[in-house]
């Protein structure tokens, strides 16, 4: 390696390769010819033992871009020739690399010096396992020497440029590929963590404090200033390692998919890592004082520099200040078990510096909105942070008491009131800083607020905020409403154009209505009674300035006030009956008096503004489309929680005697829950809320996203409750909504879908019927004329001719959705008016099926409402009117598959072909649903005599219908990811439960039931492959088990008894062997799956012996590694033998066969796979 | 379907049996809407409103169903729209001549012989070729506001 150039001849070469590559290396950056250029360089890379001619150009040429090819050269030649490198080699490539980059560290092109920095690094890093401790202990003796900053302050900074490279090689996530085994990688990031990390830490912190005196003696250009900020990257670097090893047990490393970071659900919502190094870091992080010393060396540089403007972003202070805020998120066992006080004094500590970043607030955003930048601010935000996320909400307080007269919540409650002023004056639609402070702020609040709320479910009590936490909270919600109000009648005249974010507020709000949500809650007894206020005021000024003033801003004012209302009252339910928020519950106590209890009055004061809606004039006065949607967004979120709730009705303590008629509350949430209950005044309440619902209908014609919401979220939630469907059914307003529903035009002109939706409910509502005969008797009356009218309308003589009028079109289309709607509501208690409802239409649903088969929007209808129907009825149903059913879904799978098979579009779009194939999609998709409705049979029957007695034979009928839509799924269908998942539900569900099935298919349905399976077992969604897996087993279990008692199983299908050896591909069990073998050895999947693989894996391997056998071998003798070829062979040994895995399938030898595989692929992937 | 010459009917007599008023908020995404007293097909719907307090609006985007052009019109949803008569008939392909015109048996045994073969040279090779296979071909024609096209294929079996 060393002592080039003792014959003329080698020097004169290594000068010619050196001009090539700087010929190269300036043609490409002038554009001639770069191929030549690239293949010139790429060819020196991959010549054999290039490291002399790479060295020499790395001393020797002038062109920096040579020397940076140079050094990657280097390190593509000795990754790829390591193994035959010797070690003498090695060493000498390794230190070449430290010494070249320290000894040219004064070097301009900086970037030559970073890359022979990093080849420095992978180098060590592929030498790690080979090297000894003390072959690498003159590497790091090196530079350490050069960090210590014995040999100049360049030297200095490329010593932690190395250590750098170094940190980031040993992480996985950023790691470079080397192609070698997932094993290796981790046992050198493990290595690193507990031998080495404290160590350059250290180191860092060393370089660090040797300029910190230099710096405050100079100016920011001066070199140390470098120095210095490098070191503290390397420490913030160090201190988002993800430590893995400071517990106790270790980790074991993940074998089944690549390396990629998972953050939790806590970091994802902020930017909040925590820290979490473990004990063994108390010395340095802790008792060092490093906090101290880094506050005070930021804290001095502050004062010297602030005059200059620049300094905030300059990269010493952004660097200084990420890491404080990386030390605010240092947590865990680092920190002695004494009840959070040594951490609370450590973060006491860096908040006595940090406090100046964001206080005088008022003072501080003045000075950023007349031009300072923003991101001190920014950054003490985020300290804050990360303090709340580490603390409770006490002592999150507490922190700040010791230095100042007030507590870090009062200081955040003011922080955030500056910010949120700030926003409204700006009133811009821009991003800018003060937008971002308010959501960095807003999460701190959330994170505090959430704390609280933890220890409910475990202690029952739940600790709210301090008291002076509860003012400082009720003091910004004010603020904050304020804030959103002006912000609402500021905007209330703009006609945006993007039309969307109107529909879109709520759900884009959400979160931050949330978070608000909280904080109100966190001072609920302030906050309830100013809601009532502001939202009375606005309501009265409506009416004051009625007819004199135009009402949009107050209009926009009262939306967002519904808004912010209906979060802080109740929460979302998420189809479950959400309770009333713990803080409403606990916080008024005092008020008995139902008709004085703040959420009553606000509740109150909001129904009975809603009720304003149903005077014509005030309508047409007040009640815009947006404001009414804001209306129905809060009852329909209000009166889960609140109205007639089943708490109060059905009270699980003591008092359910009590609870009716009588009023006897004994704390705040039944006061509030008695007074909306069915005794008192939910009744009227409810009445409301219907007639509103109706108004929404019949009075805003048109306006689609009102009239969804009052079916999808309002009445469908009203219904959900069988309580109330009691009270439903019984009123006036409900009969009318009803009777209109079945004998008036009006609702027709509703959206197709509202009106499904709307019969569902309507349906449901029936359940609210005292008995059976009389909810029959209500679907009839509500339903028969849509049925009468479809009967008559598909025997009429003409209907060809009139069925393509769009008017006709139309109102099918409505009565179907509604028949379908109506099905989806089965209940048992309906079941047979629905039955009959479906019965009555079959023969018409099959002409029009004829009539309108060019027609695909309607097809679809028909289609989905068969499938609501059947799935819906399918297990109630006697024998004889199951097999009605089948007959009907056979007839229409049929003339389906008649008129669609072989069928092509022809158009001049695009987009119109390709609509086509999204129809064609969604029918196929409704027809395996009608199949598996149809499976259900066989596992669910509540009739009184088997479906056989009429000789009908469930698996047949549905493998009969997989084999007519079957032709009619083309691989490019597949790809629809809904089609593809029913698609292989149902087939790995027939594979399963009727294995036998599989023998008496005939070659094309076999072979292609063979393509789909391999298909799905390559499918990238893990459910897919699951699905085939258990098909897999349950087919090579039902062989094995059939020629073990001498039968012929899968007969032809598993083995050609003529020809044992050859042709695997006829052989269905080899061929997924084979497959499957790749899969789990070699493959990327999620380790769920490894379960069913080994379940499908151990009977194919018995029905396969030889193949198997086979197999292995050719694995074992591939591997050219001996120590892996053993392991190789000794797993596979295992993988048969151990825990006394026996030839027989029962549930024992599949758990053994489990765990056997597992250990398997834990011991083999980690060689196999490589990176 | 009389006049084979027009492609176009005058604007005057557009409209009554040929078109039918429908709410402009009933119409769905797949339906057929007249945009420009051109028959579409609607690929998308979405709604606006006039100013934040004001009435809802559609706004449509269809495709020509006879020469795929897109078109769009926006619609106050409670308005009427106007929507097609579109009506697709099959009929069993007997020759194609040589002037580019098909020769079509209709269901009571007599022929039609005025529709053109499409222009179109993609979608022109698709039925000769199929026709040219010596396949039985079933062709839908689409036929709207005067104007017809065939506007699928369908093979049932061999001659």
């Amino acid at each position: 390696m060393q002592g080039y150039g003792d014959a003329g001849g080698e020097l004169a070469q290594l000068q010619s390769t050196m001009h090539a590559i700087e010929a190269a290396c300036s043609s490409i950056q002038m554009h001639i010819n770069p191929a030549a250029a690239e293949a010139a360089i790429l060819a020196l890379s991959q010549s054999p033992q290039p490291y002399k001619a790479c060295q020499f150009i790395l001393e020797n040429s002038q062109v920096a871009n040579a020397r940076f090819q140079a050094a990657g050269a280097i390190r593509d030649a000795a990754i790829r020739e390591w193994s035959f490198l010797s070690a003498e080699d090695r060493r000498n490539l390794v230190n070449f690399c430290i010494c070249f980059a320290l000894q040219h560290a004064n070097s301009p092109e900086g970037y030559v010096q970073a890359k022979v920095s990093s080849v420095a690094a992978q180098l060590i890093k592929r030498g790690w396992l080979d090297f000894s401790t003390g072959e690498k202990e003159p590497f790091f003796y090196q530079i350490n020497q050069a960090i210590l900053g014995t040999h100049g302050l360049d030297v200095q900074f490329i010593g932690i440029s190395i250590l750098e490279s170094l940190v980031s090689e040993f992480s996985p996530s950023t790691s470079s590929a080397m192609g070698l085994p997932r094993e290796f990688h981790e046992q050198c990031r493990r290595s690193l963590e507990l031998d080495y990390l404290k160590v350059f830490y250290c180191w860092a912190r060393g370089a660090a404090l040797s300029v910190t005196s230099k710096i405050l003696d100079s100016d920011l250009a001066a070199p140390e200033v470098k120095v210095c900020t490098a070191a503290m990257r390397l420490m913030l670097q160090i201190l988002t390692w993800e430590f893995q090893y400071n517990r106790k047990g270790t980790k074991s490393i993940n074998h089944f998919s690549a390396g990629v970071r998972h953050d939790n659900a806590l970091t994802n919502r902020t930017d909040c890592i925590l820290v979490q190094p473990g004990l063994a870091w108390h010395d340095v992080l802790i008792s060092s004082g490093d906090t101290v010393w880094l506050s005070n060396l930021y804290a001095a540089l502050r004062q010297k520099f602030s005059p200059q403007s620049s300094w905030i972003d300059s990269p010493i202070a952004v660097s200084a200040r990420k890491l404080l805020v990386q030390f605010c998120s240092v947590t865990g066992t680092i920190f002695p078990s004494d009840s959070g006080q040594s951490q609370e004094q450590y973060l006491v500590r860096l908040l006595s510096g940090i406090i100046l970043w964001v206080e005088p607030s008022d003072a501080i955003s003045k000075e950023i909105e007349s031009g300072k930048s923003g991101s001190e601010m920014l950054d003490g935000c985020r300290a804050l942070l990360a303090m709340a996320t580490v603390t409770t909400p006490a002592a999150f307080d507490r922190l700040l008491k010791s230095i100042r007269p007030y507590g870090t919540l009062t200081l955040l409650s003011t922080l955030m009131g500056e910010v949120i002023k700030v926003l409204i004056s700006q009133n811009s639609e821009e991003e800018t800083w003060s937008w971002e402070a308010r959501d960095i702020l807003l999460d701190t609040w959330t994170a505090l607020l959430m704390h609280s709320l933890q220890p409910l479910h475990i202690t029952g009590g739940g600790i709210s905020l301090p008291p002076e936490g509860a003012v400082a909270a009720a003091n910004l919600f004010a603020l904050i409403v304020d804030s959103e109000l002006k912000a609402a009648s500021a905007s209330a005249y703009n006609d945006d154009s993007d039309s969307d974010y109107i529909h879109a507020s709520i759900s884009a709000m959400d979160e931050r209505l949330s978070s608000y949500a909280l904080i109100a809650r966190a001072a609920i007894d302030v906050t309830v009674p100013l809601l009532t206020r502001l939202f009375t005021e606005r309501v009265s000024r409506l009416h004051q300035g009625r007819g004199i003033v135009d009402p949009t801003e107050t209009l926009e004012e009262l939306y967002s006030l519904l808004l912010i209302t209906g979060h802080v009252l109740a929460d979302e339910g998420e189809g479950e009956t959400p309770l009333v928020p713990d803080a409403i519950q606990r916080n008024f106590g005092d008020f008995l008096e139902a008709d004085k209890h703040p959420v009553v009055l606000l509740s109150g004061s909001i129904i009975k503004f809603a009720e304003h809606s149903l005077d014509p004039d005030l309508r047409a006065s007040f009640f815009s489309p947006r404001l009414m949607e804001a209306v129905i967004w809060f009852l329909s979120r209000w009166s889960p929680t609140y109205l007639m709730s089943l708490e109060e009705t059905h009270d699980r303590n003591d008092d359910s005697l009590l609870s009716r008629g009588h009023q006897l509350p004994q704390n705040s949430r039944k006061t509030v829950a008695n007074y909306f209950s069915e005794y008192s005044y939910g009744k009227f309440v409810l009445g409301t809320i219907v007639r509103v619902s109706i108004i929404t209908f019949t009075s805003y014609p048109g306006e689609n996203y009102l009239q969804g919401m009052t079916c999808y979220q309002l009445l469908h939630a009203l219904v959900r409750q069988k309580n109330i469907c009691v009270h439903l059914v019984a009123l006036e307003s409900w009969r009318e909504l009803a009777n209109a529903f079945a004998h008036e035009k009006m609702l027709f002109m509703l959206n197709a879908s509202h009106q499904r939706s709307l019969a569902q409910t309507l349906v449901l509502s029936a359940s609210g019927l005292g008995n059976s005969e009389a909810a029959n008797q209500y679907v009839k009356d509500l339903m028969g004329h849509m049925t009468k009218y479809l009967v008559e309308l598909s025997s009429r003589n003409d209907i060809r001719s009139i069925s393509q009028q769009p008017d006709i079109i139309l109102s099918i289309t409505c009565s179907l959705e509604r028949l379908r709607g109506a099905a989806r509501a089965s209940e048992p208690r309906m079941q047979k008016s629905i039955y009959e409802m479906g019965l009555s239409v079959l023969n018409a649903i099959l002409v029009l099926l004829e009539v309108y088969k060019h027609e695909s929007s309607v097809v679809y209808v028909l289609l989905k409402f068969v499938v609501a129907w059947v799935d819906a009825q399918i297990t109630y149903l006697e024998a004889k009117e199951t097999a009605a059913v089948v007959d009907f879904c056979m007839r229409l799978l049929q003339l389906y598959s008649s008129h669609n098979i072989g069928k092509i579009s022809l158009s001049l779009s695009n987009s119109l072909l390709s609509d086509a194939k999204t129809e064609k999609y969604k029918d196929l998709r409704a027809l395996l649903q009608l199949l598996s409705a149809l499976c259900l049979k066989d596992l669910v029957d509540l009739s009184s005599d088997p479906v056989e007695s009429e000789g009908t034979n469930i698996s047949q009928v549905v493998f009969f219908g997989l084999h007519i839509v079957t032709p009619l799924i083309s691989l490019e269908l597949l790809k629809y990811p809904k089609l593809c998942h029913d698609y292989f539900s149902l087939l790995s569900h027939m594979l399963e439960v009727y294995p036998e099935m599989v023998g008496q298919l005939n070659n094309d349905a076999f072979s292609h039931v063979v393509e789909t399976l391999s298909f799905g077992l390559h499918h990238q969604d893990s459910e897919v492959v699951n699905m085939c897996l258990k098909a897999l087993r349950a087919l090579a279990s039902y062989h094995c088990k059939e020629t073990a008692a001498g039968k012929v199983g899968l007969g032809s299908r598993a083995s050609d008894p003529r020809n044992p050896s050859g042709g695997t591909e006829n052989r269905i069990f080899s061929r997924f062997l084979q497959s499957l073998l790749q899969l789990l050895l070699f493959g990327d999947y999620s380790p769920d799956l490894v379960g069913a693989a080994a379940d499908a894996l151990f009977p194919m391997i018995l029905c396969e012996q030889s193949l198997y056998q086979k197999l292995g071998n050719e694995l074992i003798e591939r591997q050219a590694n001996p120590e892996f070829r053993l392991r190789l062979t000794n797993a596979f040994q295992a993988l048969t033998s151990l825990n006394q895995l026996t030839c027989t399938l029962d549930r024992m030898n599949y758990q053994r066969f489990r765990k056997n595989l597992s250990n398997f692929l834990i011991e083999v992937r980690g060689f196999l796979r490589t990176k | 379907m009389s006049d084979e010459e027009h492609h176009f009917e005058s604007k005057g007599d557009a409209g009554a049996s040929k078109t039918y008023p429908q709410q402009a908020g009933a119409i769905r995404k797949n339906g057929y809407i007249v945009i420009k007293n051109r028959p579409c097909k609607v690929v998308e719907v979405s709604t606006s409103k006039t100013g934040k307090h004001g009435h809802a609006k559609c706004h449509f985007v269809g495709i020509d169903i006879f020469n795929g052009k897109k078109l769009e019109d926006i619609v106050p949803s409670s308005h009427n729209c106007d929507v097609p008569h579109v009506t697709r008939t099959d009929y069993q392909l007997i020759d194609i001549s040589e002037d580019g015109f098909v020769s079509l048996l209709t269901e009571n045994g007599n022929t039609k012989d005025d529709l053109r073969l499409p222009t179109d040279d993609n979608l022109l090779s698709q039925i000769k070729d199929g026709f040219g296979d010596g396949k039985d071909l079933v062709v839908t024609v689409m036929s709207s506001m005067g104007e017809e096209q065939i506007c699928a294929l369908k093979d049932i079996g061999p001659k």
